[in-house]
């Protein structure tokens, strides 16, 4: 395989991550009540891959 | 049963609108890609990482095509049932604390088909979920390391698919005896841990267990598991789900009480 299809075969994983930080990210700012500090989630969400985004769904979003 | 409809289509926007139905797939479709990935590029990763003497000379055998697929229900054993448990720890112990159960239980409500409702759009999302990450894994396997036949991974995705329906299920009926999402997940991950651990330790003493059923669902890659016995586990699984069902159900018309206002 060569080096183009190779970054074309990688290219979903790259899509999802960044699919899932503005899922979150766009839920973060629309929420008028989240679980912790704004800020510190913005940090969380767009600094830890994956985990935190679904840091943020499951204990972020206060619907527990 | 005419309640069972709209209880269902509630129990669907609720989880569009909490984005469960983006996040979770998103999430096995990642460990299934990650998996077949990170090994083809192991190589290159361990060169990037530079942790290797000069001149070190190391055989990295190739793994099988089977060994990929087989990583991935690891992975999913592992991260993608923590992450199950984590979504759906909440589904009823958290309606009760927020306060949406006081608009439902106002009303004349059938408890089985409250419960019926949220375990089917549940166990709905989380097999999507788990098939499309064995699938894209699927693709992934044979982009980079070689033809499986399809037939054996619908084998064992549609075996493993019962345990994810058990541990779903237990989730649900913790969330609705417990009093809070967390505690749930608790009591969740503690079975789930214990479950193993006791297959592990007194395992092999019987061969009919539900915690085996990942384990012969791996075998039907390489080989045919023993028949009888997994057919066995996926009747007692059957029956632990049934008997877990009308549990959720009695225990959540119980805790209607503690409903906070």
């Amino acid at each position: 395989m060569d080096q183009t299809t190779l970054i074309l075969a990688l290219l979903p994983i790259l899509i999802i991550q960044l699919a899932l930080m503005i899922f979150a990210l766009v839920d973060l700012i629309k929420n008028p009540n989240p679980n912790g500090p704004k800020w510190m989630w913005g940090i969380f969400i767009v600094v830890i891959n994956i985990i935190g985004p679904i840091l943020y769904f499951v204990i972020g979003r206060k619907n527990y | 049963m005419k309640h069972f409809g709209i209880l269902m289509q509630k129990e669907w926007r609720e989880n569009i609108r909490n984005y469960k139905i983006y996040w979770i797939p998103a999430i096995f479709i990642l460990l299934g890609i990650t998996e077949p990935a990170v090994n083809y590029f192991l190589p290159q990763i361990l060169e990037a990482s530079g942790g290797l003497p000069e001149g070190a000379v190391f055989e990295i055998p190739t793994p099988t095509p089977e060994q990929i697929l087989m990583a991935v229900l690891q992975q999913f054993q592992t991260i993608g049932m923590a992450v199950l448990i984590l979504a759906y720890m909440a589904t009823i112990a958290g309606e009760r604390k927020s306060g949406t159960a006081t608009l439902l239980y106002v009303r004349p409500l059938s408890f089985s088909a409250y419960f019926l409702s949220k375990w089917v759009v549940a166990a709905a999302i989380s097999l999507a979920s788990v098939w499309l990450g064995f699938f894209s894994g699927y693709y992934y396997t044979r982009l980079f390391f070689g033809e499986v036949e399809i037939i054996k991974l619908l084998q064992m995705i549609g075996f493993y698919s019962f345990w994810v329906l058990l541990i779903l299920t237990i989730v649900l009926a913790a969330s609705a005896a417990l009093p809070n999402g967390g505690l749930a997940a608790a009591a969740a991950f503690a079975l789930y841990v214990l479950l193993q651990l006791a297959d592990g330790l007194l395992g092999a003493n019987w061969s009919v267990s539900p915690v085996k059923i990942p384990q012969y669902a791996a075998t039907w890659l390489t080989g045919n598991p023993d028949l009888p016995s997994l057919w066995g586990a996926v009747g007692i699984t059957v029956v632990i789900i049934l008997v877990l069902f009308g549990f959720g159900s009695w225990i959540s018309r119980k805790n209607k009480a503690k409903t906070k206002v």
